[in-house]
């Protein structure tokens, strides 16, 4: 499927991976929704992308609302006709160990509580779910060709200090398997469903952290530096116009090295 | 440039490029959409604007939670908790004033 006259749907557009995903697609002739909570965002993207002379809407919205996703897929459709491409990137992280034991008394001080634990799943996964699914059903009913692009992490494999986000991180990997399989299963063969997993990216989350941190974190990748959103919006750009990559979920990590086993 | 109000919020079409910007309560303005009637007769440009907001800004996304003005009574107890024999519908077409209070 070719980028150019393609729409596309960013969830998470304003800022980081889904920025640099929607700049990109609108370099290479898409019309994009930029859907993000943060009415500050939209407004820097979407007149960044207006610059670049890019045709662009801008979608304040919730992604755990259902009432909001119909919003943002009929404002597509209202916009600009069809939908071809839903990217799925709003997602956060809310850090902490399951349990913190007190050294002294080995007994436990503190509970990751549901604070941590519910917005994370809510965003990543019921939010992806959502976005997934109200997209397809546009495709589906308007007959358009089409990919879904859930995002999730490296560390789906398991990241201490992240039984939330790898939670979510994991399922949102296996979705293209599934929802392939159901597509298959229901005759439907012109919407593919790809996942991508990036490792450190170079967001503003990222570069903004303790800088010895980083350059900690920086031992681990192969080619010792961070990947750019850039790249991970090239990859998305290529899982676009390659129809033979689906039902798979591929990372983008500069080659991620474990130390100390699987979850460091 | 043209402008109109919809759901109490001011709206700008502006004509280069036809980008269609919010008017914020603070005097400021948000960019809901940018190039994207360039070439369309003004009327058309706007009428597709108004559309657009319509389903950006639905009426009725933001009300959220029980009405308030309006509480469920049994007998002379007043429930809290929104009421589901009359649930706050979205309309994607109609705004506050074509779509009046029924009781
Ligand atoms: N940055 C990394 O190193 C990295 C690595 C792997 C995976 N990821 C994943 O990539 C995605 C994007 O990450 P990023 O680093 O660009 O993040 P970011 O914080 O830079 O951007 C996320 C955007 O999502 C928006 N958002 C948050 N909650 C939302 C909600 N409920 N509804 C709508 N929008 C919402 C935010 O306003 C923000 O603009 C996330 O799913 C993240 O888990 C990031």
């Amino acid at each position: 499927m070719k980028m150019k006259d393609s729409v596309a749907i960013v969830t998470g557009g304003g800022n980081g991976i889904g920025e640099a995903v929607a700049k990109y697609l609108v370099k290479n002739g898409a019309k994009v929704a930029i859907v993000d909570m943060a009415q500050k965002n939209i407004d820097r993207v979407v007149g960044e992308i207006k610059a670049m002379g890019g045709e662009v809407i801008g979608v304040q919205a919730n992604v755990t609302s259902e009432a909001d996703t119909a919003k943002f897929i009929k404002a597509t459709l209202d916009a600009f006709g069809k939908l071809n491409i839903v990217v799925a990137c709003a997602g956060i992280i809310r850090d902490g160990t399951m349990l913190t034991i007190d050294k002294e008394t080995g007994k436990v001080t503190r509970k990751m509580g549901l604070d941590k634990w519910q917005p994370v799943i809510d965003i990543n996964l019921t939010g992806t779910f959502l976005t997934l699914r109200d997209g397809a059903e546009a495709m589906v009913n308007g007959g358009w060709e089409g990919i879904l692009v859930p995002i999730s992490s490296v560390n789906k494999v398991g990241q201490i200090g992240q039984l939330n986000y790898s939670s979510t991180k994991v399922a949102d990997a296996l979705m293209p398997k599934i929802i392939v399989g159901e597509f298959q299963m229901r005759g439907i063969h012109n919407i593919r469903c790809v996942g991508v997993a990036p490792g450190y990216t170079a967001t503003p989350m990222l570069t903004g952290m303790n800088q010895d941190a980083l350059k900690a974190l920086l031992h681990e990748v192969q080619i010792g530096r961070l990947v750019e959103p850039e790249e991970v919006a090239a990859l998305i750009g290529h899982c676009v116009e390659n129809g033979a990559i689906d039902a798979t979920t591929i990372e983008i990590t500069g080659g991620l090295c474990y130390e100390h086993g699987i979850a460091k | 440039m043209s402008k109109f109000t919809y759901n109490d919020a001011e709206y700008i079409v502006e004509p280069s490029g036809y980008d269609i910007r919010r008017v914020m309560p603070d005097g400021s303005s948000s960019l809901v959409a940018a190039n994207l009637y360039y070439g369309l007769p003004v009327q058309e440009a706007e009428a597709k604007a108004q559309a657009l907001v319509k389903s950006i800004q639905p009426v009725g996304i933001k009300v959220v939670g029980p009405d308030i003005t309006r509480p469920n009574m049994i007998g002379d107890l007043k429930i809290v908790g929104p009421d589901i024999s009359r649930p706050n519908f979205i309309y994607w077409d109609k705004d506050s004033t074509s779509f009046p209070k029924s009781s």
